[in-house]
């Protein structure tokens, strides 16, 4: 009896397979109003480039001494926001975060990292312009970014206004030295070849003021009592990642990956890992979100590194 | 769209001469100093060394020693970015002059000890015979043909400290160099900034090397002419 009862109770769940099997057969031969809406595909999204697929890892141009955005830690190894969207993109391309390699490239650096082949993308808090747009090609912007000033706490500089007769160091070929040159001719500007060099000319009194981005100064004067940011902004332009002028197959697939990494809300993440818990509302502002985008200044506008307050 | 290579050297020293000009000009005078300031040091510290002056010869050694054995470039980031933090602060200009000076005299100092210490025991002892003393001997028969011997080792030094110029960059001393790779850093005009600043260091090396030839001919000594 209990063995009839065992064939039985198999020989449904077999026939109910068979029936399933059945069904499926044939939903191929027609449209059934009772088979699940077929989901959309998704779009596919762009090859990887043919240098980077055969090399098998990516060479990027990252900042060395700009953090949270690009620096060495204390292990020796390359950290920061701007390093951490390098180990997404390895990520991307080959499923390990670690096929990627780092060359330092300074402000005046990155240019010719990119027109003599040496990086396949900088990626090194690089603020688009539209005379760099001449000599390069930009991804879509990622970050937004602003300069700001920073003075020793007992400075009388408030803002760009009081510049005159005063020292100011940057770092050459940044859009802070064109617009020093261009709109401040009663200001001594020093430029330095690094970051570094600057924030030690500043710090050895060697200037009034360290003019630079605002994400990277914030860290200097949080760290620093004896120095503050003053309050006014200027030169509000977008980091981009900065590709090799024609080489349309990079840059279609970072602006992908860049969109895919805004709607996963991906940037978020890193600001959280790279700047301190204070910070990250008032600069998720500046990242891209799945409800937050941003772009380039239109072309019918002066780039504002032309324009003089 | 590709990025199409241009070379207009006519446009960009138009634009940019008055710039780089200012740049040669501390060019020149701190390697003037410097010079000056190298051949100096090289003689005296040269004596001191040929001669065995006590302490003087010693402490002379070891800074020929530190300065022959490290980079000069380290040497100029010590003087700018390093003394500061241990209070002593000098400005770009002072340590433009200032290192390729001492630099220049590390090598000079060697140079001359080698000339002085080849000239002839017989021209000494004759000016003792004369009743010379030894800073009248130094004077009147080391220092003039041990000079001359020293010549043209001194001249590779002093084509050295000129082209050592272009290492204070770092130190954002706005000299020929350092004012050249401004204006590349914002125009990217990477050939033309190059080719000019080719032209002039070997125009300028060129003629500080004739000139010191030709006072060489003029000092040779007798028996070389």
């Amino acid at each position: 009896m209990r063995r009839l009862l065992a064939v039985a109770v198999i020989a449904t769940f077999a026939l109910a397979a068979l029936a399933g099997l059945g069904m499926a057969a044939t939903s191929g031969a027609g449209p059934d109003a009772s088979a699940p809406t077929a989901t959309p595909k998704k779009p596919k999204l762009p090859p990887l480039p043919r240098e980077v697929r055969q090399r098998k890892r990516w060479i990027f141009g990252v900042k060395c001494d700009a953090p949270p955005f690009g620096y060495i830690n204390v292990r020796g190894e390359n950290a920061g926001f701007d390093v951490e969207i390098a180990h997404w993109f390895a990520r991307f391309a080959f499923g390990k975060p670690n096929r990627v390699s780092f060359v330092c490239t300074p402000t005046p650096a990155r240019e010719p990292a990119l027109t003599t082949g040496r990086v396949d993308a900088v990626i090194a808090t690089f603020t688009y312009t539209r005379d760099r747009d001449t000599r390069i090609d930009f991804s879509r912007a990622y970050y937004q970014a602003t300069g700001r000033l920073l003075v020793p706490n007992d400075s009388t500089i408030r803002s760009a206004g009081d510049l005159s007769g005063k020292t100011v160091v940057t770092t050459s070929g940044s859009i802070y030295d064109r617009w020093v040159r261009k709109c401040f001719t009663n200001t001594k500007l020093v430029v330095t070849d690094n970051f570094t060099n600057a924030l030690l000319t500043f710090n050895q009194k060697r200037a009034d003021t360290l003019m630079w981005d605002d994400t990277v100064l914030v860290g200097i004067a949080a760290a620093d009592r004896n120095t503050k940011l003053t309050n006014d902004t200027f030169l509000a332009l977008p980091y981009g990642i900065g590709i090799k002028q024609g080489n349309v197959a990079m840059k279609r697939w970072i602006d992908s990956r860049l969109e895919v990494m805004r709607k996963r809300d991906l940037f978020y993440t890193i600001l959280r890992n790279n700047i301190p818990t204070r910070f990250v509302a008032g600069f998720s502002r500046n990242i891209l979100r799945p409800k937050v985008t941003f772009g380039y200044p239109p072309a019918d506008r002066p780039s504002p590194e032309t324009v003089c307050p | 769209m590709t990025l199409a290579f241009t070379y207009d050297l006519g446009s960009y020293v138009a634009e940019n001469w008055e710039f780089l000009l200012k740049g040669l000009e501390r060019t020149l005078l701190v390697s003037a100093i410097a010079i000056v300031g190298a051949f100096v040091i090289g003689a005296v510290l040269g004596a001191a060394r040929a001669h065995h002056i006590p302490v003087l010869s010693q402490l002379a050694g070891v800074y020929v020693e530190i300065f022959r054995n490290t980079p000069i470039l380290v040497q100029i980031f010590f003087l700018y970015y390093a003394l500061p933090q241990v209070g002593i602060k000098l400005d770009a200009a002072t340590v433009a002059w200032l290192s390729v000076m001492v630099w220049g005299g590390a090598y000079n100092t060697e140079n001359f000890r080698a000339g002085f210490e080849a000239v002839a025991a017989r021209f000494r002892e004759a000016a003792s015979a004369l009743g010379f003393g030894k800073l009248a001997t130094f004077l009147n028969v080391t220092l003039p043909i041990g000079g001359r011997i020293a010549l043209p080792s001194s001249i590779n030094t002093y084509i050295a400290v000129l082209k050592n110029t272009a290492l204070l960059y770092p130190i954002a001393y706005e000299e020929l160099t350092t004012s050249a790779l401004q204006i590349n850093a914002l125009t990217l005009e990477t050939w033309e900034t190059f080719t000019v600043l080719g032209v002039v260091y070997l125009t300028l090396v060129w003629s500080l090397s004739a000139a010191i030839r030709l006072v060489e001919g003029r000092l040779a000594l007798p028996e070389t002419r």
